[in-house]
């Protein structure tokens, strides 16, 4: 009974400490990108499809991007998130640095972790 | 005569304490400056005009004229007192200048409310401009902290803003599908740009570097702090000026109040003493 107390009284404290959250610009950002980026990667649908997909998504994404970026709120104590969001722009602002490289979402964000084609054709299949 | 005496040793008295008793009276209204938090972003040189304009509507503020006036009137008294000495009997100058010390008296007591009221609007002033400054130094460490980010989220609306000319011509068909806050930022940012060239073009943006460079803004706000010292320190040196003056008042006083008792002992003198039988012979002879 007193364990069964003590876990309960436990679980209680926790949710306590938990606080509603609100989702911010930059939090809609970064669930319109993962989506994106799940298209990007998605291997079991056509290039046709996914050139659609990221295509429909681009607009909204560019919305969110200029939200963000524009943002004055932002400011105000800046989380880790936010700051790393600011720190890697290329990552984080896919639309904007699309259009700075003139290259397709994919390139530039493959680009960004430095997956180019002559990267990818340097490497070999080896055996350790 | 006795009623002068009496007066005379009050005047004295008073006077001889003056200098301890005055500094701690301050029972002169008050002031405290109802200017709005957005007020201290302006440059230090508007902020101080508006803090006048603000002491101007306080109750101190109307006391200080008040009691300005009121010494106006005490040195003309005096200066029609002084008029009047030349041509007077013994007896009238002593009056005369029984009410000459009365209103000198007065004038130090008017005096030395002024210099406290006025060391009250400038020490109001003083502690106003150091929680400035105190915010302007928070918030330069606040600033320190967040260089990084902040330097980062300028880079990217320097990106974005040169970009957006590159959307706006994009004849792709990504964006001919145009989203409700698309148009709607288009529209509020050539409104943005306009305002922002109104405001670089405004000749008192123009005029105004301090607004652009919070260390300069800094050192303002200290330069004001500094001066106010200064103007404290003069009426710390007025105080002084004052205290002398009650002392001066204090001996003339003591001087009159003598004289008084010398001239009534001169008539005691000039009346024969009856009690002596030798002064009462000449009732017996004749």
């Amino acid at each position: 009974m007193s364990k069964q107390f003590k876990i309960i009284s436990t679980i209680l404290l926790g949710l306590s400490f938990i606080q509603p959250t609100n989702a911010g610009p930059i939090d809609n950002l970064e669930r319109e990108r993962s989506r994106v980026l799940s298209h990007i990667l998605n291997k079991d649908i056509s290039i046709l499809e996914r050139n659609q997909l990221v295509k429909k998504s681009k607009m909204k994404l560019l919305d969110l991007e200029r939200m963000v970026i524009n943002d004055r709120d932002i400011s105000n104590n800046p989380d880790y998130h936010t700051r790393k969001a600011f720190d890697n722009f290329d990552l984080t602002f896919l639309v904007h640095t699309s259009l700075e490289k003139e290259k397709s979402i994919s390139i530039t964000w493959l680009e960004s972790l430095g997956l180019t084609t002559n990267n990818l054709m340097s490497t070999r299949v080896s055996r350790k | 005569m006795d009623k002068v005496k009496l007066n005379l040793l009050i005047i004295v008295i008073s006077s001889l304490f003056y200098s301890k008793i005055s500094i701690a009276n301050s029972t002169s209204g008050e002031w405290k400056p109802q200017i709005i938090e957005k007020m201290y972003i302006l440059p230090p040189k508007q902020l101080n005009k508006v803090l006048n304009n603000d002491f101007n509507s306080s109750i101190l503020a109307l006391n200080l004229q008040n009691t300005d006036s009121k010494i106006k009137s005490k040195i003309k008294k005096i200066n029609d007192l002084k008029i009047m000495l030349p041509d007077l009997s013994q007896e009238d100058k002593m009056e005369i200048n029984h009410q000459i010390i009365v209103n000198k008296r007065d004038y130090i007591k008017e005096m030395n409310d002024l210099l406290n009221m006025k060391k009250q609007k400038l020490n109001t002033k003083k502690n106003f401009f150091i929680r400035i400054e105190k915010k302007l130094k928070n918030k330069k460490i606040v600033n320190k902290n967040f260089s990084k980010f902040e330097e980062d989220k300028k880079n990217a609306i320097k990106r974005s803003k040169s970009l957006d000319f590159k959307i706006l011509e994009d004849t792709s068909s990504d964006f001919t599908k145009k989203s409700k806050y698309f148009e709607q930022y288009q529209s509020n940012n050539k409104a943005i740009k306009k305002l922002e060239l109104a405001i670089k073009n405004h000749p008192m943006n123009k005029q105004n570097i301090l607004v652009k460079n919070p260390q300069n803004k800094l050192e303002a706000v200290q330069n004001f702090i500094q001066s106010i010292d200064a103007e404290i320190a003069v009426l710390d040196m007025k105080e002084q000026i004052i205290s002398y003056m009650a002392k001066i008042v204090a001996l003339d006083a003591m001087s009159l109040a003598e004289s008084i008792t010398l001239v009534d002992n001169s008539n005691e003198n000039d009346m024969k003493n009856y009690n002596d039988p030798i002064n009462a012979i000449e009732f017996f002879t004749n």
